[in-house]
Order: C-alpha cells, then sequence, then structure tokens
C-alpha cells in the first residue's frame, strides 16, 4: 500500500513538473507570436520584462519607459505599441513602466543581475554618461545619418553632442524642452507683484526677484512665497537653475569636464538664498522634493514653483485653482539660462543582434515614422528636436500651452547633464543645499560639493 | 523441485539481527529527513548563504556597474569606511535608533498586553487588531500618511501644537526622532501579539502561589510571569534589534537621510553607495560590518537573557 502511495506521489510530482515546464514553454510561444497577441496583455507580461527572445522569424523585445508625459501611461504606450503592431507583426514588444522614485534601482539591479531590457527611454544624463559610459548600450551611429544630425542639429546642437560619448550615440533622441519656473499669477496679481515681472517675455531680475517676495510676504498671498526643496535629487534641475541664474553662474564648465558650482557667481546666489530664507521670504525644506513642492504650489500654499515643465502643467492642471504662469529663472541681467531637457531611446547591449535590430526598428517607428513621429511627441508634452516635424502642436487642443513653453525655448541654455559623475553630484547638490540651509557658509558647502563632485568624474 | 526451492533460498537476504535491523531503519529515516530538508536546504543555500559569501567576497573588491572590471583592494573598503564621516554618522544614528526603539518597543508591548492579555476575547482581539494594523499596511502607505502628519503647512501635527511652518522632518534637531517614533508605530504590532500569547500561557498555578504567599504584584510580575516570558522577550530583542538596524524605507521615503546626514544609517548609506555611486564592493563591505554588529547585539542579548533565566 505504502509503495503504491508513493509510486503515485513520484507520478503526480512529475506530472506536475512536467505540466510547469509545458506551461513555460507555451507562455514563451506566445510572446513570439505578436500578432495572435493582444497588445494589452503583452505589456502586462511581467515575467517577459527581463529579457526579450528570438525564435524563428519573430522577435521579443522588451522597453522600460520613465514617465515622461503619456509614456508613463501604460494605455498610451500600448496604443502606440499596437501601431508599431500593424506594421511589424513579427516583432512583439513588453512594457514596463518606471518612476524616477525606484527606476535608476531597477535598472542598476537589472544590469548587475545581467537582466536589463532591450529598450530603455529616458534623457543622456543616464543612456550616455551613465549607462553608455559604463559600455552597456549599443552605439546607434547608424541611425544618426546626416539628414538626421541636420535636422535636430537645426533645431539645437547641444542635443546632438549630448546623444554621445567619444563619437557613439547611445541615444537617439525624441523630444526636448526647457525646465522653467512657474509662479500663481492670481497671487502675484492681488500682492502687486505682477509689475516685477515681464509677462511678455516671461523673464525677471535677480532685484525684480527679490522685490517680488517682499511684495507677496507683505501682502500674505500664500501661506508662502517659494520652497527651495532640498530632500532628495527629485527635480534637482530646479535648484540647479535658480542657482546658477540669480548672478549668471555655470554648473561645469564649457567643456563639461568639471563641476563650477563654487565660482563666486555660485557663492553669491547660494549667500543671497541663505539671506532669503533667514528673512522668511523663502522656505529651505530639507525634507521636500520636487513632487512635494509641486503639490504645495498646486494647492496654493507657494506662490510659485521652481520645477516647471508642461508635462507637470499637464499633470497637476486638474488640481490647481489659479493661473500657473511659466516664467524663466531670474537672472542678475535680465537673460535667463535654462536647463534643457532632452529624452529619447537608448537600447541596452543584450549580445542578440536580431533584437539590437529589432529594437533599432522600433525606435525608427516612434521617432521617425512619418505618421508616428509627431504623434510620439505630442505624447511627450514636449517639443520635437527634429526641425522637420515644426510645430506638433499646431492646431491642437493643446496649442496655447505649448505655445507659452515655446516662448521660453531660446532661453535654452549649455546641455551641461553630460558631465562625468552625474549620476553621484545629483545626491551631493541637495546635501550641499542642506549644509547651506542649516547654516554652513556657502563657500565651504560650494567647495566641498564641487571637490567631492569633481572626484567622481573618471 | 527441490533444486528450484534451494535456489529460491539461496536468493533470499540473509535475515539481520535486530541491531542490524534497527541500523538500517535509523539510516532509512535519516535519509528521508534530509530528503524532506533538502528543498529549504536548497533555498537557504542559494538564497541567504551564498548572497552572504559573495558579499564577503565581493567587499574585497573595487567594483562599479562593470563587474569584469573589478580590482581587487584587499582590506581597502574597510579601511575607507572607518575614515568615512558620513559612514560614522550613519553608525552613531543607526546605534541611536536601535538603542531607543528596541527597549521601548519592548516596554511599550510588554505593558501594553499586560494590560490587555486578560480581557474579554473580543476586546483582547480588537486591541491586538488596532495594534497590529500598521505592520499589515504597507509601509509606502503608513510613510505617506506620516508624511502628511508631519507636513510643515498644512499637517496635522503642526495644528495640534499650533506650529504651522516648523518642518519636523526638515529639521536637524527632530528628524530622526521623528523616524524612531513611526519606527515605533510599525514596530510594536507583532511583540504584542507575542506578548499577549505568552502572557496568556503563564502558568497561573504558580501565580496564585505566589499570591497565597503574599507576594506583590511586582512580585508575582517579576519573579514568576517574568522568568516564563523570557523566551518571548528574547526573541522579540532579536528581531526588534535586527529591524531597527535595517530600518531602511522609512528614511528612504520621508528624508533620503536628510537633513544633512541628520537620519542616514548604515542601512541607507548601504543603499546611496551601491545604487547612486555603483560602489557595490564598498556598499557590500559595510553590509559585512552591519551584519557583525547585528550579530555582536544578538549575542549579547542572548547571553543577558540566559543569565536572566
Amino acid at each position: 500500500m505504502k509503495k503504491l502511495l508513493a509510486l503515485l506521489l513520484a507520478l503526480t510530482m512529475t506530472f506536475g513538473m512536467v505540466a510547469c515546464g509545458s506551461k513555460e514553454t507555451t507562455d514563451a510561444d506566445q510572446t513570439t507570436e505578436p500578432g495572435t497577441m493582444e497588445t494589452g496583455d503583452t505589456a502586462n507580461t511581467g515575467d517577459t520584462a527581463e529579457g526579450g527572445e528570438t525564435t524563428g522569424d519573430a522577435t521579443a523585445i522588451t522597453i522600460w519607459t520613465y514617465p515622461i508625459g503619456k509614456f508613463g501611461d501604460r494605455d498610451s504606450v500600448n496604443e502606440l505599441i499596437a501601431k508599431f503592431n500593424e506594421v511589424h507583426p513579427e516583432i512583439s514588444v513588453t512594457l514596463e513602466l518606471l518612476d524616477y522614485t525606484n527606476g535608476d534601482t531597477q535598472v542598476t539591479g537589472a544590469i548587475t543581475a545581467g537582466t536589463t531590457p532591450d529598450i530603455i527611454m529616458e534623457g543622456p544624463e543616464r543612456l550616455v554618461t551613465n549607462w553608455g559610459a559604463a559600455g552597456k548600450m549599443v552605439d546607434l551611429s547608424d541611425l544618426w545619418t546626416d539628414e538626421v544630425k541636420a535636422d535636430i542639429e537645426a533645431t539645437s546642437p547641444s542635443v546632438v553632442s549630448a546623444c554621445q560619448l567619444d563619437g557613439k550615440y547611445y541615444e537617439y533622441p525624441l523630444c526636448m524642452t526647457t525646465h522653467t519656473m512657474a509662479i500663481n499669477y492670481e497671487a502675484f496679481e492681488a500682492a502687486g507683484a505682477l509689475q516685477y515681472i515681464d509677462e511678455e517675455t516671461r523673464t525677471w531680475t535677480t532685484e525684480d526677484f527679490q522685490n517680488a517676495l517682499k511684495a507677496l510676504k507683505d501682502a500674505g498671498a500664500t501661506p508662502v512665497n517659494g520652497i527651495v526643496y532640498c530632500g532628495g535629487q527629485g527635480g534637482d534641475q530646479g535648484t540647479r537653475a535658480l542657482v546658477n541664474n540669480l548672478f549668471s553662474g555655470t554648473y561645469t564648465n564649457a567643456e563639461h569636464t568639471e563641476y563650477t558650482a563654487n565660482s563666486p557667481e555660485n557663492v553669491e546666489a547660494l549667500t543671497l538664498l541663505q539671506t532669503l530664507v533667514n528673512d522668511g521670504l523663502l522656505v529651505a525644506d530639507p525634507a521636500a522634493q520636487a513632487a512635494d513642492e509641486l503639490q504645495q504650489f498646486a494647492n496654493g500654499t507657494a506662490a510659485m514653483t521652481f520645477c516647471w515643465n508642461a508635462s507637470n502643467k499637464a499633470q497637476y492642471a486638474a488640481d490647481v485653482s489659479f493661473t500657473p504662469f511659466a516664467m524663466a529663472f531670474p537672472s542678475d541681467d535680465g537673460e535667463p539660462e535654462l536647463c534643457g531637457g532632452i529624452w529619447g531611446f537608448g537600447i541596452f547591449d543584450n549580445g542578440d543582434q536580431a533584437r539590437i535590430d529589432a529594437a533599432k526598428t522600433f525606435i525608427q517607428f516612434v521617432c521617425d515614422d512619418e505618421t508616428q513621429a509627431a504623434a510620439s511627441v505630442q505624447m511627450t508634452g514636449f517639443f520635437p528636436v527634429r526641425s522637420s516635424l515644426g510645430n506638433v502642436y499646431a492646431s491642437t487642443e493643446t496649442e496655447a500651452d505649448a505655445d507659452e513653453f515655446l516662448t521660453l525655448m531660446p532661453y535654452l541654455g549649455d546641455y551641461y547633464n553630460v558631465t562625468g559623475g552625474w549620476t553621484e553630484q545629483r545626491t551631493l547638490w541637495f546635501n550641499m543645499l542642506q549644509q547651506v540651509f542649516s547654516g554652513t557658509d556657502a563657500q565651504t558647502a560650494a567647495d566641498t560639493f564641487v571637490e567631492s563632485a569633481n572626484a567622481n568624474i573618471k | 523441485m527441490t533444486q528450484r526451492s534451494n535456489a529460491a533460498a539461496s536468493k533470499q537476504p540473509p535475515k539481520l539481527s535486530v541491531h542490524q535491523r534497527s541500523r538500517v531503519l535509523a539510516r532509512k529515516e535519516t535519509l528521508s529527513a534530509y530528503l524532506f530538508l533538502l528543498p529549504s536546504l536548497i533555498f537557504f543555500l542559494g538564497f541567504v548563504v551564498a548572497p552572504m559569501v559573495m558579499c564577503l567576497v565581493y567587499s574585497f573588491f573595487d567594483m562599479g556597474l562593470n563587474m569584469d572590471e573589478a580590482t581587487f583592494v584587499g582590506l581597502g573598503n574597510y579601511f575607507e569606511m572607518f575614515q568615512d564621516a558620513i559612514f560614522r554618522k550613519g553608525f552613531l544614528n543607526t546605534v541611536i535608533i536601535v538603542v531607543v526603539a528596541v527597549p521601548t518597543v519592548t516596554a511599550f508591548s510588554l505593558w501594553v498586553s499586560s494590560a490587555i492579555y486578560q480581557m474579554k476575547a473580543f476586546t483582547r482581539s480588537f486591541y491586538r487588531c488596532v495594534f497590529y494594523l500598521p505592520v499589515v499596511t504597507g509601509t509606502v502607505a503608513v510613510t505617506v500618511v506620516w508624511k502628511w502628519m508631519f507636513n510643515p503647512y498644512n499637517g496635522l501635527i503642526n495644528q495640534i501644537f499650533d506650529s504651522v511652518g516648523f518642518n519636523w522632518l526638515g529639521n536637524p534637531k527632530t528628524a530622526l526622532a521623528c523616524i524612531i517614533m513611526i519606527l515605533f508605530t510599525t514596530s510594536i504590532g507583532q511583540p504584542i501579539v507575542l506578548y499577549v500569547a505568552a502572557l496568556g500561557n503563564v502558568d497561573h498555578s504558580l501565580v496564585e502561589a505566589a499570591q497565597v504567599d503574599g507576594a506583590t504584584k511586582f512580585q508575582v510580575f517579576w519573579k514568576v510571569k517574568w522568568p516564563q516570558i523570557m523566551p518571548t522577550t528574547l526573541y522579540i530583542l532579536v528581531i526588534t534589534t535586527i529591524n531597527s538596524f535595517q530600518c531602511f524605507a522609512l528614511i528612504q521615503l520621508l528624508t533620503s537621510g536628510g537633513p544633512n546626514h541628520a537620519t542616514d544609517t548604515i542601512m541607507y548609506y548601504i543603499f546611496d553607495m551601491a545604487y547612486k555611486y555603483h560602489r557595490f564592493g564598498y556598499a557590500n563591505a559595510m553590509g559585512v560590518i552591519l551584519a557583525i554588529i547585528i550579530a555582536i547585539f544578538s549575542a549579547v542579548q542572548f547571553k543577558l537573557a540566559k543569565s536572566e533565566t
């Protein structure tokens, strides 16, 4: 009897294992037949996200996207993938969405485990400076034809240089924007502070900025004038631009070979911010990141935000009960230099040429296809890097919103995010601001920052 | 026929003595036991022992994203660690968290359990449920609520204390205390459930005997109940110590180690070094040191608890 039971148990286990094995095979087969699979199903298949595969004529690839406009929305990206599959049914695409809080950790984990996706969507600071420099990305030089280069250079030559390192292109860009700040228009109006801004050019001087802060405080239009957030690296482009613009400092040298945040101009700016915080004209919040500050702005608690762009405007549109008015950062000469944002695609080198080719096909469809490229840019809420696409928002519902930010595009400054040690310096930057706002001498804090940041440049 | 029966008899296994049979049986049982253990042993070796060994090995290397470019640095990472001011700050903060949180959690749990373990079953379950809720609620959800409560401009805490604008999590003097307080609320659930069960299992005949002999309430607790719940106390001390040492999510979600490293802990610094600076060797070295510290703390607790009993 015991032997019979043991035999039955063994048979059950054997069949169970065989069944499990069969299921895996079935799943794999399904993945390689995109034509028979709904895109939504593909996108939700988490278990294939570790890497695609090639079987016969079909190729399965994976894409990870950071929340760049609607590229952070599963349904929108699935719709895009469905359009791609109409043209290329032989390639199935599995989607995984990343966020800026944990995304880098997930990618680093995938790199160390050897389970990176085929395609990743983000900016040159990650794709080129970080993963490209570490030799993890595929050289996309073949996509960068002379025609493409000329088209992108016509918009901004800095985009072309930002996407390459040592002659190899690790990013194929789709869109760009300038990061701005924004004010609560009604609060400024109530405080009589509109006189300090140039509404047409959306610029103001450092002196205007200080006067506006005083007017806002005297009027008590909002609980706080503005929050200099330094609780983490999220949205740090805003605090960098604020510091750099106040007295026309630069974040790095022109060659992007060293950080210059301890220059006299930057130290003067940090000292001014320290004074403004001590005088209660601004609040420094070492526990807040940009998302927290944006929420306070949207709530009407703060009269301005230092982290604004078209994407944020769309995201917080439902929360605001006032007019968020996009502005350039205040500068001593009234000529701001705004931080740029460039987003596009890179391919992780997984060693499978068929998957690399399939990934390139997908990227070209999204960025270059005549019927898709403009729609892809619209998904981001930003502006095309290809001059040939023109104004992709013309005659659309969002044309007015886009025009607001188009006005600020001429102030696009140097794209210094490709400086070595970029990832490391981001942590150092918000820690430096925390030191400054907890009373450390601005020069000392900035010197320490620069010394540590430069030490990470390889 | 006779030949056949002789052949069959010669094929039969030789008869074993009782001693031999018991040895065979014991060997079979041992084999069965190992076979039953095998699946969990494989997982234990693969997911606990192997990573520990890898952690130790990697701690002697300077390695970034490219593992194949790793260079052997011997004890270099360890020497660097003790010269690293942020590591020292993180170490100090970690010790403060452990030294404050562990006794507080243990004492408070014991106090609450003493009050509720004799209540009616429904009331007891209600209290256990209330105190256990923060444990089963996701850390992110708990953190979001606390972040809202500590909000300087419209948070509940500032409304209560009439201190609108005070930044509890942004002030170096209060940030760590806030972290410890939140850690406290999320840590007491399990000890309370364990203590309620342990106190319910205390031998009542001994308690009654002590009371008959004229022992005071404190004496009954200290001389009769305490020794009987000591194994539970030891377990609670060890798990609370380990949890406190490994406090990470709260800091990551609330303060990112700030302001000015006021809430940096070893665990958070390990994450920072590994995933922001990509210094995996250095992070592994810190992991080894953290494991050693936890082991020392746990050993001391075992030793003290043993001497108590």
